[in-house]
């Protein structure tokens, strides 16, 4: 392992704990707290001190930190404020639905917005490219609880294809295969819809990542050679584009466990993007700090990783080395 | 023509309440539970749920206007409306300047036209109120002194208690030359709360046209709340939801309740207030709380700490083709007596549809609060009392009858109830109900010091059970209240929750049964037995074949 890798993690592990120790307080800047949300007449001012000393809001906040740092370190993320279940089996269960849900959405998304943008770089000005920069303008310019609850209307109540919300049939079908089925006809409409409104970014930033590209001196070089078309799309200058691509794609994948928020509501799905928003709302610490603190170690491990794939796909790159001339 | 649309809408859902309450129907003859698999569904988005009822999904609550005119022209889905306890007004902080000015405060009373703004914006599934109970309380006092839309009658009161205006048309109070300072509204925020934002905004204007300098000051929730709490405010808008006991005016008046958390946020301190609210907290019978509730509400409208605006009406979407729904003044269809009496009106089984708007958090009776957590635990877990949905009267539930008594006088004085309790009754395992279990639960509730049930219990002194079907609780003072808060908490099986270790992290839900196939240790008395919790997705039960309704004795 280089110099470089090594500062590169040692900058990791500060920015991970920059982190932790922003969590903690970022959630305690905000007003109040889990209790003090609790407005009901039926709950006196003792009771909601009983329940403050519970949650251990009561300790000095020093004690409060380090008792958080332990937890985050060792990843025991403490049980609840909301639920009283323990953080970690919350974020379990919801991770499997938004698992599929956003890494099929985006796996698809950019693999269609991808093909179609170097299709529509490939024939400037013909039918293919026009289309692709109007459906893709239009595709990321709608506001996805809307394009979901059209979606929904069309192909689930109007022309009932689809199921209405969640990702399981009631009754539950019995055997294995039936429910695999099933899972997978609930979650088409929901993930086809992020697809939909997913692909136009990634074609118009391919077409124009492809079209930069095609219009540089190596690609004349490589048509004065003779190569074949096809060879120099995606043996060279698509190769050329993969780096901006692939970190694009890798800082895209700490997104697909922070769930998405409208879409979940929307089709009634159990996943990470609404507890994490319920978190913070209702001043869940425990929880609303775990889900950062996993976040933003996916993130880091993202970037780290999209570093190392960029120095893989193009041998121009290499990292923590002057250029040699 | 959006008005006469308005007008229109208001005065159908009026003649539909009456309707609903002249109708009426007979407890004794409600019986069940009669469908053997109910579900619970979840719909996080009310567009969703919309489309659900109206595909087929038998009941869901509604709650935006928009939702209520679409699905009142639907074929096949009919609403059940009625009054709910809900309350929105506007709040003063009494500590300071001007707003300890009774004068002032009855003046703005009258210069907001709250007729007008409910019928405005709710399309009238809400009523104005001036009350400090809503009109659905048994409690309710209509006799009061009312401040109505008078803006004429508002200036001539600030006239003759010497107020003025400034060229600009200010407010000047009596003795001082300089007009008001410009105060802040404090709402929550548009986003959050369309409906209240938009209230407070047509109060403030009407503050205006009287010449209070008002101007709105949006917040998030917990930042108004840390406001209220630190008395940082002059004026704010809110809504409560209450219970069919009154005693909540003692913690939004009384001036002990003037403390960090507690609820008498506007600072109100009134000796002769305090001590009819005294004698309605510790009243020692019914007739007593009803003298103090009415007079509490009589003096509270002269001294006029809040100005009520509203109360809302709670609207249930029902799929027409089932029979035996059971609807009150006081209740929409969404109630127990509802799942347990209803049944598919062609015959034959079908299971029950009921929309969940929200996700229950933990199914874990000791320690949560949420209301969707409720709406599944209270078909398991059954209390000592239920309330008759037509009257809110105390009707027989586990126990076929209780005595209220007083022991003692004066600060010796001590409640004591009597609670003689039904025979035959089981538990979803076959395990027999007996006394035994309903001290077991107070006594866990109370020795463990659990919040939800903190203010319930902390008045227990002793509990005595002389038989299996005989349950004496003495308190450590006197309330009427007493028995709604002893009475009304759930009894939970002595056999399960005496092997609970740690209250706060238990999951009945997700432990099996230790001697029963398809069990939980989720399990009471109820009408249906919990079978499956699928977060996010459904909770399950199936009928519990051995429940028997009181009057079926």
């Amino acid at each position: 392992m280089n110099s470089y890798w090594i500062r590169r993690f040692a900058g990791a592990l500060a920015v991970l704990l920059l982190i932790i120790t922003a969590n903690f307080f970022l959630f305690r800047v905000m007003p109040g707290d889990a209790v003090s949300t609790i407005v009901d007449p039926r709950f006196s001012p003792e009771a909601k001190e009983k329940m403050r000393h519970l949650f251990g809001l009561d300790l000095p906040l020093h004690q409060q930190f380090f008792i958080y740092v332990r937890r985050m370190l060792s990843f025991d993320f403490g049980i609840s404020f909301l639920s009283q279940r323990p953080v970690w089996d919350e974020i379990k269960s919801r991770i499997p639905n938004t698992l599929a849900l956003l890494g099929t959405s985006l796996l698809l998304s950019s693999a269609i917005g991808t093909w179609l943008g170097v299709k529509a770089a490939r024939k400037r000005g013909g039918f293919l490219e026009k289309a692709v920069i109007f459906s893709g303008s239009i595709s990321f310019s709608f506001p996805s609880f809307f394009v979901q609850l059209v979606l929904l209307l069309l192909l689930a109540y109007t022309f009932p294809v689809f199921p209405l919300r969640g990702t399981v049939s009631i009754p539950m079908p019995s055997g294995t295969l039936p429910r695999v089925i099933d899972y997978i006809h609930h979650l088409i409409l929901p993930a086809g819809s992020l697809v939909l409104l997913g692909f136009g970014s990634w074609a118009i930033y391919v077409r124009n990542l492809m079209v930069k590209t095609l219009g540089e001196d190596f690609i004349l070089l490589a048509r004065a050679r003779g190569l074949s078309e096809d060879r120099i799309i995606w043996n060279h200058a698509f190769r050329s584009t993969l780096p901006p691509i692939l970190t694009i794609f890798l800082l895209a994948l700490p997104g697909i466990v922070s769930g998405a928020v409208i879409t979940e509501t929307v089709f009634s799905l159990h996943g990470v993007g609404k507890f994490l928003l319920d978190s913070i709302l209702g001043h869940d610490y425990p929880s609303a700090g775990a889900a950062f603190y996993i976040l933003g170690l996916l993130t880091i491990a993202s970037n780290l990783a999209a570093d190392a794939a960029c120095t893989l796909a193009d041998p121009r790159i290499r990292v923590g080395k002057r250029a040699e001339r | 023509m959006f008005r006469g649309k308005v007008i229109l809408s208001a005065l159908a859902l009026l003649v539909l309440l009456q309707a609903t309450t002249a109708a009426g129907f007979d407890l004794n003859a409600v019986n069940g539970p009669k469908t053997k698999d109910l579900y619970m569904v979840i719909y996080r988005d009310p567009d969703s749920q919309m489309l659900a009822l109206q595909k087929g999904d038998v009941l869901g609550d509604i709650t935006r206007p928009v939702d209520i005119e679409r699905l009142s022209n639907f074929p096949g889905v009919s609403l059940s409306i009625s009054r709910a306890f809900h309350l929105f007004f506007m709040g003063f902080n009494l500590r300071i300047e001007p707003w300890n000015d009774t004068t002032l405060r009855q003046a703005v009373s009258m210069s907001i036209p709250s007729r007008q703004i409910v019928r405005d914006i709710f399309s009238g599934y809400s009523e104005p109120v001036s009350t400090y109970l809503p009109p659905v309380s048994p409690y309710y006092e209509k006799s009061v002194k009312t401040w109505d839309h008078d803006p004429a009658g508002a200036r001539k009161l600030l006239e003759e208690a010497g107020w003025k205006w400034s060229p600009e048309g200010n407010l000047v109070p009596p003795g001082k030359t300089s007009p008001l300072e410009p105060v802040r509204l404090l709402s929550p925020t548009a986003q959050v709360a369309p409906t209240s934002a938009e209230v407070a905004g047509r109060i403030a204007e009407a503050m205006k046209a009287l010449g209070v300098p008002v101007s709105l000051e949006p917040l998030d929730f917990s930042m108004m709340i840390k406001r209220l709490d630190s008395h940082d405010f002059d004026l704010f808008v809110m809504a409560w939801s209450l219970t069919r006991d009154p005693d909540s005016l003692f913690a939004f008046f009384h001036s002990s309740m003037d403390v960090p958390g507690g609820y008498n946020i506007q600072g109100l301190h009134d000796e002769a207030l305090d001590r009819v609210l005294e004698r309605l907290r510790w009243a020692p019978d019914r007739e007593t709380a009803d003298k103090a509730a009415r007079r509490a509400q009589k003096m509270l409208s002269e001294i006029t700490p809040w100005i009520p605006i509203y109360s809302r009406y709670m609207v249930t979407a029902v799929r027409e083709g089932w029979k035996g729904i059971i609807e009150t003044e006081r209740t929409t269809a969404d109630n127990i007596w509802t799942l347990i009496n209803m049944e598919p009106g062609n015959g034959g089984d079908r299971p029950i549809m009921w929309c969940l708007q929200e996700e229950p958090r933990s199914l874990n009776p000791f320690s949560t609060s949420s209301v969707y957590d409720w709406q599944v635990l209270g078909l398991v877990y059954d209390s000592l009392i239920a309330i008759d949905p037509e009257d809110l009267e105390d009707i027989p539930w586990l126990a076929r009858s209780w005595e209220v008594e007083t022991s003692g006088s004066g600060s010796t004085a001590k409640t004591r109830l009597t609670f003689a309790l039904r025979s035959g009754i089981r538990w979803h395992d076959g395990v027999l109900f007996t006394s035994r279990d309903v001290r077991k639960s107070l006594e866990f509730l109370k020795s463990r010091e659990i919040p939800r049930y903190f203010d319930n219990v902390r008045d227990i002194e002793s509990i005595e059970t002389p038989d299996e079907r005989t349950v004496i609780v003495n308190m450590s003072n006197t309330s009427f209240w007493h028995l709604h808060n002893i009475g009304g908490s759930p009894v939970f099986p002595a056999h399960i929750i005496e092997n609970v270790k740690d209250w706060e992290s238990w999951q009945p839900s997700r432990e099996k049964h230790p001697s029963v196939e398809g069990l939980t240790m989720l399990i009471g008395t109820g009408p249906f037995v919990f079978r499956k919790y699928r977060p996010g997705e459904y909770v399950h039960f199936t009928r519990f074949d051995d429940f028997r309704l009181p009057w079926r004795d």
